[in-house]
Protein backbone atom coordinates (compact mmCIF):
# COMPACT_ATOMS: atom_id res chain seq x y z
CA UNK A 1 0.00 0.00 0.00
CA UNK A 2 1.13 3.91 -0.94
CA UNK A 3 2.16 6.02 1.83
CA UNK A 4 1.25 9.62 1.95
CA UNK A 5 3.54 10.24 4.74
CA UNK A 6 6.62 8.25 5.65
CA UNK A 7 9.03 9.27 8.50
CA UNK A 8 12.36 7.95 10.06
CA UNK A 9 13.79 8.17 12.74
CA UNK A 10 11.92 11.11 13.17
CA UNK A 11 12.05 13.24 16.87
CA UNK A 12 11.37 16.89 18.09
CA UNK A 13 13.15 17.52 21.36
CA UNK A 14 12.07 20.18 24.29
CA UNK A 15 13.72 20.58 27.56
CA UNK A 16 10.49 18.55 29.06
CA UNK A 17 8.91 16.59 26.15
CA UNK A 18 10.41 14.58 23.45
CA UNK A 19 8.66 13.74 20.40
CA UNK A 20 10.31 9.97 19.42
CA UNK A 21 8.89 8.28 16.29
CA UNK A 22 10.79 5.38 14.70
CA UNK A 23 8.87 4.45 12.07
CA UNK A 24 5.50 6.05 10.73
CA UNK A 25 3.99 5.58 7.17
CA UNK A 26 0.36 7.01 6.94
CA UNK A 27 -1.77 4.94 4.22
CA UNK A 28 -2.55 7.14 1.17
CA UNK A 29 -6.48 7.27 0.54
CA UNK A 30 -7.58 6.80 4.11
CA UNK A 31 -8.20 8.93 7.12
CA UNK A 32 -5.80 8.87 9.68
CA UNK A 33 -6.67 9.20 13.31
CA UNK A 34 -3.86 10.22 15.56
CA UNK A 35 -5.49 9.68 18.99
CA UNK A 36 -4.04 10.37 22.69
CA UNK A 37 -4.37 12.04 25.54
CA UNK A 38 -3.45 15.76 26.50
CA UNK A 39 0.07 16.15 25.86
CA UNK A 40 0.55 12.79 24.22
CA UNK A 41 2.30 14.53 21.35
CA UNK A 42 -0.10 14.76 18.30
CA UNK A 43 0.15 18.19 17.89
CA UNK A 44 3.87 18.19 18.22
CA UNK A 45 3.91 15.30 15.59
CA UNK A 46 1.58 17.43 13.02
CA UNK A 47 3.27 20.40 12.91
CA UNK A 48 6.54 19.26 12.82
CA UNK A 49 5.21 16.85 9.78
CA UNK A 50 3.50 20.10 8.21
CA UNK A 51 6.85 22.29 9.17
CA UNK A 52 5.26 24.30 11.38
CA UNK A 53 8.23 23.70 13.85
CA UNK A 54 11.13 22.12 12.83
CA UNK A 55 11.49 18.67 13.86
CA UNK A 56 15.17 17.95 15.60
CA UNK A 57 16.18 14.64 13.40
CA UNK A 58 14.63 12.57 10.76
CA UNK A 59 13.66 12.08 7.15
CA UNK A 60 9.97 12.26 5.97
CA UNK A 61 8.77 11.41 2.36
CA UNK A 62 6.04 12.60 1.41
CA UNK A 63 3.64 11.44 -1.37
CA UNK A 64 6.31 8.84 -2.13
CA UNK A 65 8.53 11.66 -3.74
CA UNK A 66 8.72 14.99 -1.93
CA UNK A 67 11.19 14.97 0.86
CA UNK A 68 11.44 19.31 1.60
CA UNK A 69 8.28 20.47 3.41
CA UNK A 70 9.17 24.13 2.31
CA UNK A 71 8.75 23.37 -1.28
CA UNK A 72 5.93 25.71 -2.55
CA UNK A 73 4.53 22.80 -5.09
CA UNK A 74 4.44 20.51 -2.04
CA UNK A 75 2.68 22.99 0.17
CA UNK A 76 0.15 23.25 -2.22
CA UNK A 77 -0.69 20.35 -1.97
CA UNK A 78 -1.34 19.65 1.84
CA UNK A 79 -4.39 21.45 3.32
CA UNK A 80 -2.90 22.30 7.70
CA UNK A 81 -5.74 23.27 10.05
CA UNK A 82 -4.28 24.12 13.60
CA UNK A 83 -6.64 23.39 16.70
CA UNK A 84 -7.71 26.89 17.72
CA UNK A 85 -7.72 29.79 15.37
CA UNK A 86 -4.80 30.70 13.32
CA UNK A 87 -6.45 33.85 11.31
CA UNK A 88 -5.67 37.16 13.15
CA UNK A 89 -8.28 38.49 15.70
CA UNK A 90 -9.49 41.07 13.97
CA UNK A 91 -10.18 39.04 10.88
CA UNK A 92 -13.67 39.00 9.20
CA UNK A 93 -14.46 36.05 6.33
CA UNK A 94 -13.19 38.51 3.40
CA UNK A 95 -9.75 39.01 4.96
CA UNK A 96 -9.80 34.93 5.09
CA UNK A 97 -10.73 34.86 1.47
CA UNK A 98 -8.40 37.64 0.30
CA UNK A 99 -5.22 36.38 2.26
CA UNK A 100 -5.82 32.82 1.15
CA UNK A 101 -6.24 33.79 -2.16
CA UNK A 102 -3.16 35.31 -2.29
CA UNK A 103 -1.44 32.06 -0.60
CA UNK A 104 -2.73 29.47 -2.48
CA UNK A 105 -3.41 29.11 -6.19
CA UNK A 106 -6.28 26.85 -5.80
CA UNK A 107 -8.34 28.65 -3.18
CA UNK A 108 -11.65 29.01 -4.52
CA UNK A 109 -13.51 31.92 -3.23
CA UNK A 110 -17.07 30.51 -4.39
CA UNK A 111 -16.47 27.30 -2.70
CA UNK A 112 -15.21 29.08 0.34
CA UNK A 113 -18.53 31.03 0.19
CA UNK A 114 -20.26 27.46 -0.21
CA UNK A 115 -18.65 26.26 2.93
CA UNK A 116 -19.24 28.89 5.49
CA UNK A 117 -22.68 28.64 4.35
CA UNK A 118 -23.03 24.63 4.99
CA UNK A 119 -21.16 25.77 8.49
CA UNK A 120 -23.27 28.67 9.18
CA UNK A 121 -21.02 31.23 10.19
CA UNK A 122 -20.17 34.42 7.98
CA UNK A 123 -19.24 34.39 4.41
CA UNK A 124 -18.02 37.34 2.59
CA UNK A 125 -20.80 38.42 1.56
CA UNK A 126 -22.78 38.69 5.09
CA UNK A 127 -23.24 42.50 6.07
CA UNK A 128 -21.53 42.95 9.32
CA UNK A 129 -19.52 40.28 9.29
CA UNK A 130 -18.25 39.68 12.32
CA UNK A 131 -14.35 39.65 13.48
CA UNK A 132 -12.63 36.56 14.40
CA UNK A 133 -12.43 37.50 18.42
CA UNK A 134 -16.04 38.35 18.73
CA UNK A 135 -17.06 34.87 17.56
CA UNK A 136 -17.00 31.45 19.88
CA UNK A 137 -14.28 29.31 19.55
CA UNK A 138 -16.84 26.33 17.77
CA UNK A 139 -17.15 29.24 14.80
CA UNK A 140 -14.04 30.03 14.49
CA UNK A 141 -13.12 26.87 13.67
CA UNK A 142 -15.91 26.19 11.16
CA UNK A 143 -14.51 29.36 9.78
CA UNK A 144 -11.13 27.81 9.67
CA UNK A 145 -12.62 24.42 8.18
CA UNK A 146 -14.31 26.09 5.38
CA UNK A 147 -10.55 27.99 4.26
CA UNK A 148 -8.87 24.88 4.07
CA UNK A 149 -11.47 22.89 2.33
CA UNK A 150 -11.76 25.20 -0.21
CA UNK A 151 -8.79 24.90 -1.53
CA UNK A 152 -8.28 22.02 -3.91
CA UNK A 153 -5.59 19.89 -1.66
CA UNK A 154 -4.48 16.08 -1.77
CA UNK A 155 -3.75 15.71 2.21
CA UNK A 156 -5.77 17.01 4.33
CA UNK A 157 -4.56 18.14 7.73
CA UNK A 158 -7.01 18.64 10.47
CA UNK A 159 -5.58 19.28 14.12
CA UNK A 160 -8.60 18.76 16.76
CA UNK A 161 -11.32 19.75 14.02
CA UNK A 162 -14.04 18.04 15.89
CA UNK A 163 -13.24 19.27 19.73
CA UNK A 164 -14.62 23.10 19.50
CA UNK A 165 -17.98 21.85 17.65
CA UNK A 166 -21.28 20.72 18.32
CA UNK A 167 -22.49 17.31 17.88
CA UNK A 168 -24.48 18.05 14.70
CA UNK A 169 -21.24 20.22 13.26
CA UNK A 170 -18.97 17.54 14.20
CA UNK A 171 -21.50 15.39 11.74
CA UNK A 172 -21.19 17.06 9.19
CA UNK A 173 -17.61 17.76 9.46
CA UNK A 174 -17.40 13.98 9.09
CA UNK A 175 -19.61 14.10 6.39
CA UNK A 176 -17.38 16.69 4.24
CA UNK A 177 -14.27 14.56 5.88
CA UNK A 178 -15.36 11.21 3.39
CA UNK A 179 -17.00 13.88 0.83
CA UNK A 180 -13.44 14.41 0.47
CA UNK A 181 -11.97 10.83 0.60
CA UNK A 182 -14.58 10.04 -2.24
CA UNK A 183 -13.84 13.09 -4.93
CA UNK A 184 -10.46 12.07 -4.13
CA UNK A 185 -10.66 8.29 -5.76
CA UNK A 186 -8.01 6.90 -2.95
CA UNK A 187 -5.72 9.77 -4.30
CA UNK A 188 -6.44 11.99 -1.30
CA UNK A 189 -6.04 11.31 2.37
CA UNK A 190 -6.80 12.63 5.58
CA UNK A 191 -4.97 12.63 8.94
CA UNK A 192 -6.71 14.16 11.92
CA UNK A 193 -5.80 13.99 15.76
CA UNK A 194 -8.92 13.74 18.29
CA UNK A 195 -9.03 13.10 22.13
CA UNK A 196 -12.38 11.97 21.95
CA UNK A 197 -12.75 9.54 19.25
CA UNK A 198 -16.17 8.25 20.11
CA UNK A 199 -17.39 11.44 17.64
CA UNK A 200 -15.55 10.03 15.19
CA UNK A 201 -15.28 6.97 15.16
CA UNK A 202 -16.72 5.93 11.68
CA UNK A 203 -14.60 8.55 10.64
CA UNK A 204 -11.23 6.80 10.96
CA UNK A 205 -9.33 4.34 8.56
CA UNK A 206 -6.14 4.34 10.06
CA UNK A 207 -5.31 4.95 13.84
CA UNK A 208 -2.29 6.41 15.64
CA UNK A 209 -2.31 5.63 19.21
CA UNK A 210 0.11 8.34 21.02
CA UNK A 211 1.70 8.39 24.92
CA UNK A 212 4.36 10.46 25.77
CA UNK A 213 5.42 11.55 22.92
CA UNK A 214 5.92 7.94 21.28
CA UNK A 215 3.31 5.78 19.10
CA UNK A 216 2.18 2.48 21.00
CA UNK A 217 0.13 1.45 18.47
CA UNK A 218 -1.29 1.68 15.14
CA UNK A 219 -3.38 -0.33 11.99
CA UNK A 220 -6.02 -0.18 10.46
CA UNK A 221 -9.13 -0.34 12.69
CA UNK A 222 -11.26 -2.86 11.24
CA UNK A 223 -7.67 -4.61 12.08
CA UNK A 224 -7.07 -3.61 15.25
CA UNK A 225 -10.95 -4.30 16.20
CA UNK A 226 -10.03 -8.13 15.50
CA UNK A 227 -6.68 -7.84 17.36
CA UNK A 228 -8.07 -7.01 20.45
CA UNK A 229 -10.58 -7.87 22.51
CA UNK A 230 -12.66 -6.59 25.28
CA UNK A 231 -13.07 -9.20 28.23
CA UNK A 232 -15.56 -8.72 31.08
CA UNK A 233 -15.90 -11.15 34.18
CA UNK A 234 -16.81 -11.84 37.91
CA UNK A 235 -14.33 -9.80 40.49
CA UNK A 236 -13.31 -13.17 41.88
CA UNK A 237 -11.98 -14.20 38.28
CA UNK A 238 -9.71 -11.68 38.09
CA UNK A 239 -6.65 -12.65 39.97
CA UNK A 240 -6.58 -15.65 36.97
CA UNK A 241 -7.59 -13.62 34.21
CA UNK A 242 -5.10 -10.44 35.18
CA UNK A 243 -2.36 -12.04 33.08
CA UNK A 244 -3.97 -12.53 30.26
CA UNK A 245 -5.22 -8.44 29.84
CA UNK A 246 -3.44 -5.77 28.48
CA UNK A 247 -5.56 -2.89 30.27
CA UNK A 248 -7.19 -3.57 34.08
CA UNK A 249 -9.99 -1.88 35.83
CA UNK A 250 -11.49 -4.15 38.99
CA UNK A 251 -13.87 -3.29 41.35
CA UNK A 252 -15.54 -5.42 44.12
CA UNK A 253 -18.27 -6.64 41.72
CA UNK A 254 -16.07 -7.34 38.11
CA UNK A 255 -13.54 -6.49 36.19
CA UNK A 256 -12.89 -5.64 32.46
CA UNK A 257 -9.89 -5.05 29.97
CA UNK A 258 -8.25 -5.30 26.98
CA UNK A 259 -7.03 -8.33 25.80
CA UNK A 260 -5.72 -9.89 22.80
CA UNK A 261 -7.75 -11.98 21.05
CA UNK A 262 -5.68 -15.01 21.01
CA UNK A 263 -5.83 -15.10 24.57
CA UNK A 264 -10.40 -15.07 23.82
CA UNK A 265 -10.45 -18.84 24.44
CA UNK A 266 -8.32 -18.91 27.79
CA UNK A 267 -10.00 -15.97 29.03
CA UNK A 268 -13.87 -17.55 27.98
CA UNK A 269 -12.68 -20.75 30.45
CA UNK A 270 -12.20 -18.54 32.76
CA UNK A 271 -15.86 -16.98 33.03
CA UNK A 272 -15.14 -13.74 31.11
CA UNK A 273 -16.99 -12.35 28.58
CA UNK A 274 -15.57 -11.27 25.47
CA UNK A 275 -16.60 -9.07 22.85
CA UNK A 276 -15.18 -7.01 20.02
CA UNK A 277 -14.07 -3.18 21.01
CA UNK A 278 -15.41 -0.07 19.51
CA UNK A 279 -12.31 2.33 18.47
CA UNK A 280 -13.34 4.16 21.88
CA UNK A 281 -13.02 0.99 24.06
CA UNK A 282 -9.44 0.11 21.88
CA UNK A 283 -8.55 3.43 22.46
CA UNK A 284 -8.64 3.94 26.22
CA UNK A 285 -7.69 0.36 26.72
CA UNK A 286 -4.39 0.69 24.93
CA UNK A 287 -3.77 4.44 26.36
CA UNK A 288 -4.25 3.04 30.17
CA UNK A 289 -1.85 0.42 29.34
CA UNK A 290 0.70 2.79 28.17
CA UNK A 291 -0.11 4.64 31.46
CA UNK A 292 0.29 1.79 33.53
CA UNK A 293 3.90 1.00 31.71
CA UNK A 294 4.98 4.39 31.76
CA UNK B 1 -29.71 -0.31 2.32
CA UNK B 2 -29.52 -0.40 6.27
CA UNK B 3 -26.67 -0.48 8.80
CA UNK B 4 -27.13 -1.01 12.63
CA UNK B 5 -24.28 1.17 14.48
CA UNK B 6 -24.37 -0.91 17.19
CA UNK B 7 -24.92 -4.12 16.78
CA UNK B 8 -23.39 -7.77 17.72
CA UNK B 9 -22.61 -8.02 13.75
CA UNK B 10 -19.68 -5.94 12.30
CA UNK B 11 -20.83 -3.38 9.98
CA UNK B 12 -18.94 -4.87 7.24
CA UNK B 13 -20.57 -8.36 7.69
CA UNK B 14 -24.36 -6.38 7.59
CA UNK B 15 -22.60 -4.81 4.33
CA UNK B 16 -21.52 -8.23 2.93
CA UNK B 17 -24.58 -10.34 4.09
CA UNK B 18 -26.99 -7.61 1.91
CA UNK B 19 -25.04 -7.45 -1.06
CA UNK B 20 -24.80 -11.23 -0.98
CA UNK B 21 -28.52 -11.02 -0.50
CA UNK B 22 -28.98 -8.82 -3.09
CA UNK B 23 -26.76 -10.79 -5.65
CA UNK B 24 -28.11 -13.69 -5.12
CA UNK B 25 -31.67 -12.35 -5.44
CA UNK B 26 -30.57 -11.31 -8.86
CA UNK B 27 -31.65 -7.57 -7.54
CA UNK B 28 -27.63 -6.77 -8.71
CA UNK B 29 -27.00 -8.83 -11.61
CA UNK B 30 -23.41 -10.27 -13.20
CA UNK B 31 -21.37 -7.61 -14.61
CA UNK B 32 -23.10 -4.52 -12.89
CA UNK B 33 -20.74 -2.62 -10.49
CA UNK B 34 -21.17 -2.20 -6.63
CA UNK B 35 -21.01 1.56 -5.26
CA UNK B 36 -17.57 2.87 -5.25
CA UNK B 37 -15.71 2.07 -1.61
CA UNK B 38 -15.58 5.70 -0.87
CA UNK B 39 -18.67 6.73 -2.40
CA UNK B 40 -20.09 3.54 -0.16
CA UNK B 41 -18.86 5.18 2.78
CA UNK B 42 -19.88 8.46 2.08
CA UNK B 43 -23.46 7.22 1.67
CA UNK B 44 -23.34 5.41 4.90
CA UNK B 45 -21.73 7.49 6.97
CA UNK B 46 -18.97 4.31 7.95
CA UNK B 47 -15.38 4.78 7.45
CA UNK B 48 -13.61 3.74 3.91
CA UNK B 49 -11.35 0.71 5.68
CA UNK B 50 -15.00 -1.08 6.62
CA UNK B 51 -16.66 -1.15 2.95
CA UNK B 52 -13.26 -2.21 2.03
CA UNK B 53 -13.70 -5.04 4.15
CA UNK B 54 -17.08 -6.08 3.26
CA UNK B 55 -16.01 -5.73 -0.54
CA UNK B 56 -12.96 -7.73 -0.03
CA UNK B 57 -14.76 -10.74 1.64
CA UNK B 58 -17.11 -10.55 -1.07
CA UNK B 59 -13.86 -11.05 -3.44
CA UNK B 60 -12.71 -13.80 -0.96
CA UNK B 61 -16.33 -15.60 -1.76
CA UNK B 62 -15.98 -15.13 -4.99
CA UNK B 63 -19.19 -13.24 -5.64
CA UNK B 64 -17.37 -10.18 -7.09
CA UNK B 65 -13.91 -9.27 -8.31
CA UNK B 66 -11.84 -5.74 -8.47
CA UNK B 67 -11.82 -4.40 -11.88
CA UNK B 68 -8.32 -2.33 -12.09
CA UNK B 69 -9.36 1.58 -11.85
CA UNK B 70 -13.15 -0.02 -12.12
CA UNK B 71 -13.97 -1.04 -8.82
CA UNK B 72 -15.77 -4.46 -8.07
CA UNK B 73 -17.69 -6.15 -10.51
CA UNK B 74 -20.32 -8.56 -9.69
CA UNK B 75 -19.36 -12.60 -11.09
CA UNK B 76 -21.93 -14.60 -13.34
CA UNK B 77 -23.03 -16.95 -10.09
CA UNK B 78 -23.68 -20.28 -9.79
CA UNK B 79 -26.53 -20.14 -8.08
CA UNK B 80 -27.54 -23.83 -7.78
CA UNK B 81 -24.49 -24.66 -6.67
CA UNK B 82 -24.73 -21.69 -3.83
CA UNK B 83 -28.65 -22.73 -3.49
CA UNK B 84 -27.12 -26.29 -2.78
CA UNK B 85 -24.37 -24.69 -0.25
CA UNK B 86 -26.85 -23.20 1.70
CA UNK B 87 -29.43 -25.86 1.85
CA UNK B 88 -26.57 -28.34 3.88
CA UNK B 89 -25.68 -25.16 6.22
CA UNK B 90 -29.53 -25.25 6.81
CA UNK B 91 -29.50 -29.18 7.69
CA UNK B 92 -26.62 -29.00 9.67
CA UNK B 93 -28.07 -25.97 11.52
CA UNK B 94 -31.17 -27.88 12.21
CA UNK B 95 -29.73 -30.73 13.05
CA UNK B 96 -27.90 -29.11 15.95
CA UNK B 97 -31.48 -27.58 16.92
CA UNK B 98 -32.73 -30.94 17.23
CA UNK B 99 -30.07 -31.87 19.24
CA UNK B 100 -30.08 -28.55 22.07
CA UNK B 101 -34.05 -29.37 21.54
CA UNK B 102 -33.70 -33.00 22.79
CA UNK B 103 -31.19 -32.56 26.04
CA UNK B 104 -33.40 -29.32 26.94
CA UNK B 105 -36.57 -31.80 26.57
CA UNK B 106 -38.32 -29.37 24.15
CA UNK B 107 -40.54 -31.76 22.04
CA UNK B 108 -41.25 -31.37 18.02
CA UNK B 109 -44.26 -29.26 18.35
CA UNK B 110 -42.69 -26.79 20.83
CA UNK B 111 -39.55 -26.31 18.76
CA UNK B 112 -41.86 -26.00 15.24
CA UNK B 113 -43.44 -23.15 17.54
CA UNK B 114 -40.29 -21.60 18.32
CA UNK B 115 -39.35 -21.60 14.94
CA UNK B 116 -42.68 -20.03 14.13
CA UNK B 117 -42.30 -17.32 16.92
CA UNK B 118 -38.67 -16.34 15.48
CA UNK B 119 -39.74 -16.01 11.93
CA UNK B 120 -42.43 -13.82 13.22
CA UNK B 121 -40.34 -11.41 15.01
CA UNK B 122 -37.81 -11.31 12.31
Amino acid sequence: MDSIISAKGFTKKYSKFTLDVPELDIPKGFATALIGANGAGKTTLIDALCGIIHATSGEVTYFGKYKDIDSPELREKIGYCASSGFFPQAWRAKDIAISMEIAYDSFDRKKFEKLCGQMEVDTELTKKARPMYKQSDGNRMRTSLAAVFARDTELMVLDEPGSSLDPLMRDRLCDRMREYLDEGEGEKSIIFSTHNIADMENAADYAVFMDAGKIIEQGFVEDLKEKYIIARGEAEDYNDAKELLISHNCNKTAFDGLALSENREKLTELGAACERPTLQQLSIGLLKYAEEIR
Amino acid sequence: MKILQNSDVPIYKQIATQFKEDIMSGKISEGEYLPSIRGLARDLKISVITTMKAYEQLSEEGLISPVQGKGYMVNAQDREMVKEQHLRLLEQHLQNAMDSAKLAGVSREELLKMINVLYDTN
